[in-house]
Parts: C-alpha cells; sequence; structure tokens
C-alpha cells in the first residue's frame, strides 16, 4: 500500500495540467456563481467614492498590462464604472510601459459606452501612457500639463474644461492606481505621503501582502487584491447599483465573478495535489523505513 | 580632471540636493521649486534616453546572435521586426505621420497598424505566457510543498489558509485568518523589508550626492 502511494510522487505532470485545464475551462462554460463576502479594504473604497459627488474628481491610474489584465481589467472597470454611476469627473492614464496605454483606451472606451449621456473633456478625460515613472508622477500630481501636454488624442489640455478644473492630481478628491508590480506603491509614497492625497490601489494577488503594509500604515485607504478583491467591487456595484446587473449578466462581459468560479476550483485542486503530494511522501518515508 | 570628475559630481549634488530642500518648501517658494520642477521634467527626458539606450542594447546582441546563426537566431530575428514593427509605427503614428491619426483606431473605427499589433499580437501573447503560470504552479505546488520540517511545515499552512481564505467555499472558515495573516505577521515582515531597502535606498543616494561613490563616473582607479 505504502509502495503503491510512493509511486504518486513520480506522477506525471501531464495529469496536473489536465486538470487544471478543465478546471479553468469548465467553469468558464457552465458559470458557478460562487457568494461573494466583501471585506474591509475594499468595503472603504467603495465608501469613500461613495461620499464622492459630481463636483470631484478621481484620478485612476492604469498601471498594469495584458499580463495581469484578467485579474486588473475588471477592478478599473468597476473603479471607472462607479464613479461614472456617481457622475465624479474621472482623470485616467496610463504609467505602466508594456500595456499600459491599451488597458487605459479599452476601459475608458468600453465604460464610457455604458454611459451615453457623460460627456467627453467635461464629465471624464483620458491623457493615455506617459514614461518616467516616478517623475512623470511627481510632475502630474503638480500639474498635469507638464507630464501630459496633451491628452490620448494629442488634444492639448487648455482645451479640455476638465482639466481647466483640476490642474494637477494634488487638487484631486482621490487617486486609485490599477496596479502591477510597484506603480501602485509609488502612489502611495509619493503622492499620498508628499500631498497627501487618499490613494487606493488594486493590484494582483500575489502583490497583494506587499501592499498591507501600506493600508496598515494608513497610507492606502483600500485595497482590492486580486481576482477576489475585484469580484467583491462588483458585488458591492451590484448592491447598490442594482441597474448594473444588466452589465454584468452579460456572456460575452470578462467578469472577477466569473472568475472567481475558476480560481476557486483551480485553487481546491492545487491543495488537493499537495495533500496528495504529502500522502505520496509520507508512504514513501514509511516504504523505504520497512 | 574638471570635465570628468568636478563637473558630474557637482551636477549630481546639484540634482540630489534641490528635490531635497525644495520638499520643505511651500509653492510659493519659485527659488528653489522652479529648479526642481525643471529637474524632474528632465528626468523624464532623461527616461526616455534610458529607454533608447535598451533598444540599442536589443538590437545589438540579436544582430550578433542571427549573423552568427546562434541556437534560437529565428526568435531573434522575430524579437527584432516585433520591435521595429510597433516602434516605427508607434512612432509614426504618435508623430500623425502618413495620415495615421494616433496610435488608437482610426475614426471608421479600423485599428491602426500599432493597435492592431497591440491588441491582436502584443496582448494575447501576453496573456497566455502569464496564464501558463498557473499550470506550472500547480505542478511544482505538488512536488514542492513537503511536510520536510517546521519552516516547510509553517510555509505550507500558510499557503493552505490563504488559498482557502481567498476563495468563497472557504472564506467562511479561513477568510479572517486570512485577514489577520496578511495583517499582522505579513504586515510586519514587509515593513521591515520595506524600511530595511528605504534605508540602504537613503544612504546609497546620500553617498552619490556627496561624492562618496563614484563607481558610476567610469573612472580608472588612479583618477
Amino acid at each position: 500500500m505504502s509502495t503503491a502511494l510512493a509511486k504518486l510522487t513520480t506522477i506525471d505532470r501531464r495529469w496536473i495540467f489536465l486538470l487544471i485545464g478543465l478546471g479553468t475551462l469548465i467553469p468558464i462554460l457552465i458559470p458557478i456563481g460562487f457568494p461573494v463576502t466583501i471585506t474591509p479594504p475594499v468595503q472603504s473604497i467603495y465608501d469613500k467614492i461613495e461620499t464622492l459627488g459630481e463636483n470631484d474628481v478621481v484620478v485612476l491610474s492604469y498601471d498594469y498590462g495584458p499580463t495581469t489584465a484578467a485579474e486588473n481589467e475588471p477592478m478599473a472597470d468597476a473603479i471607472i464604472r462607479h464613479c461614472f454611476l456617481r457622475k465624479v469627473k474621472v482623470v485616467a492614464l496610463a504609467l505602466y510601459p508594456l500595456g499600459g496605454l491599451t488597458a487605459v483606451n479599452g476601459s475608458v472606451t468600453r465604460v464610457s459606452a455604458e454611459f451615453p449621456g457623460l460627456q467627453y473633456g467635461v464629465d471624464y478625460v483620458n491623457l493615455g501612457y506617459k514614461d518616467g515613472g516616478q517623475a512623470s508622477m511627481k510632475l502630474l500630481a503638480e500639474d498635469f500639463s507638464k507630464a501630459f501636454p496633451g491628452d490620448t488624442n494629442g488634444t492639448p489640455l487648455s482645451t479640455l474644461p476638465l482639466m481647466q478644473k483640476v490642474t494637477g492630481a494634488r487638487n484631486a478628491q482621490l487617486a486609485v492606481s490599477i496596479a502591477t508590480g510597484v506603480i501602485g506603491e509609488w502612489w502611495a509614497n509619493l503622492i499620498n505621503a508628499q500631498y497627501g492625497l487618499p490613494v487606493a490601489v488594486g493590484c494582483t494577488a500575489v502583490s497583494a501582502p506587499k501592499y498591507y503594509a501600506y493600508l496598515e500604515a494608513g497610507q492606502m485607504l483600500g485595497l482590492i487584491g486580486g481576482l477576489k478583491g475585484a469580484s467583491e467591487y462588483e458585488q458591492l456595484l451590484l448592491n447598490g447599483y442594482p441597474q448594473t446587473k444588466t452589465i454584468y449578466s452579460n456572456p460575452m462581459l470578462q467578469t472577477a465573478s466569473k472568475g472567481m468560479d475558476v480560481q476557486t476550483i483551480d485553487h481546491l485542486i492545487i491543495i488537493g495535489f499537495i495533500v496528495l503530494g504529502n500522502i505520496a511522501y509520507f508512504a514513501g518515508r514509511r516504504a523505504k523505513q520497512a | 580632471m574638471f570635465l570628468r570628475l568636478r563637473l558630474p559630481l557637482l551636477l549630481t549634488l546639484l540634482a540630489g540636493l534641490i528635490p531635497i530642500i525644495a520638499f520643505f518648501f511651500k509653492d510659493d517658494a519659485t527659488f528653489i521649486k522652479k529648479p526642481n520642477s525643471w529637474l524632474e521634467q528632465d528626468m523624464v527626458i532623461v527616461s526616455g534616453f534610458a529607454l533608447l539606450l535598451g533598444v540599442v542594447n536589443v538590437v545589438q546582441s540579436n544582430v550578433r546572435k542571427i549573423e552568427r546563426r546562434e541556437k534560437g537566431w529565428l526568435f531573434a530575428a522575430v524579437l527584432l521586426f516585433g520591435m521595429f514593427f510597433m516602434g516605427i509605427f508607434g512612432a509614426a503614428g504618435a508623430m500623425r505621420l502618413g495620415g495615421l491619426p494616433g496610435i488608437g483606431n482610426y475614426p471608421n473605427g479600423t485599428p491602426t497598424p500599432f493597435a492592431w499589433g497591440s491588441v491582436y499580437m502584443f496582448t494575447p501573447l501576453q496573456s497566455t505566457m502569464f496564464a501558463l503560470l498557473a499550470f506550472y504552479i500547480a505542478s511544482a505546488a505538488f512536488r514542492a510543498f513537503r511536510v520536510r520540517n517546521l519552516e516547510a511545515t509553517i510555509l505550507l499552512v500558510a499557503a493552505v489558509f490563504v488559498m482557502l481564505g481567498r476563495i468563497p467555499v472557504g472564506e467562511g472558515a479561513f477568510g479572517s485568518v486570512t485577514e489577520w495573516m496578511m495583517q499582522v505577521p505579513n504586515g510586519a515582515a514587509q515593513r521591515g523589508i520595506i524600511i530595511g531597502a528605504a534605508l540602504g535606498a537613503a544612504s546609497l543616494s546620500l553617498r552619490v550626492i556627496l561624492g562618496i561613490e563614484r563607481s558610476y563616473l567610469g573612472l580608472e582607479k588612479s583618477e
């Protein structure tokens, strides 16, 4: 018996790949719809935006690329959708070189199409991408036009009514960075620490642990961690704005709630393999001793 | 000696000190805020040149690979083609050359060459590369997460708790434990790492600003 179990350690890894593949594919084709529980770091971002109105401005920075879009895109869409629902003005931009521009253009175009009453330049502006990392961030905090002379289409900022109202990010009421990697940290330790602007970050699950240090220190008002956090934000929107049900029930829309079905099944498969691996490990040790 | 040593050291001292001093002054202190703003704008331009340096490096190493027909030279050729295709159409779009309306779509919704390459080539390729991780992580977890000793057991238990606490079927039982693990032990460790790294960066920066660390000048030992 022990020898048979010990043989499991040499299992062909293609079986693992097959199970993970099925665990990913089946919930995509047949959504399960697991319930979502809201955690405080996500709730606090939602609550902050709920306090804002049509005279307030949110700076939304798309600091991610296609590699993490599956996690970051639903949270970016949910945040900008929430702002548009409350008629909060949005200044969207990107600081991530590997696909940040595609992310900001895609999200702004996609979500603004749901709100035909909103006017570009008055209710929202897409500044596009700027290279330069922290230097660009410092510049746009002081004055957007120093970092972005024009918006993503090259329109001078001086001709856009919203940009007359908010000259720099420090004049906004909230900055949200949807980030992969280190850029979200810069928003906390440059923009929050130096200008006092409330900062929230939406990040991938793998980088969430490091952001807890900033969250606990009060340098960030909230955190959307990975697909789980994004699904929580979607649930908050569904609870607070029932009209979003038509958006989130669209079978073609990639949502975090659907992604959570995949994550749940895959996590269970991985845990199952870890347990199986340890049973095989101990069976092997027992067989050797015998 | 002045051009190779003293001038760079003086420039470094000024470029390092001005932003630090400017931090302690309000906006109306134009004597320091203005040069500081100029330096910040300059830094964006310098970072653009760093990008150019990267391009030169990629071209040099890959052209050499193709010339020598080294293993994988075909991939190097594809890499160079991709880089120049996106680079040329990206720059031409940004400068509105050749009737390009930018780097997004044409007014009728048709993508420009840059947008096409970005949406239909770059995005799916990057997504695929990252998605493959799920398979390898599952395989690695099966082989590596073993109750071998105390440290490995703690790591395994923490990993399982977080994985269960982050999914709907497990968050009822493990959600609060996971949140506590993230906030307390993880928060403490992360804070230590961040503060340690920041102190290291600050001390190295001071050495550079004060001219103690000079290796970036590329001088000989005798100079």
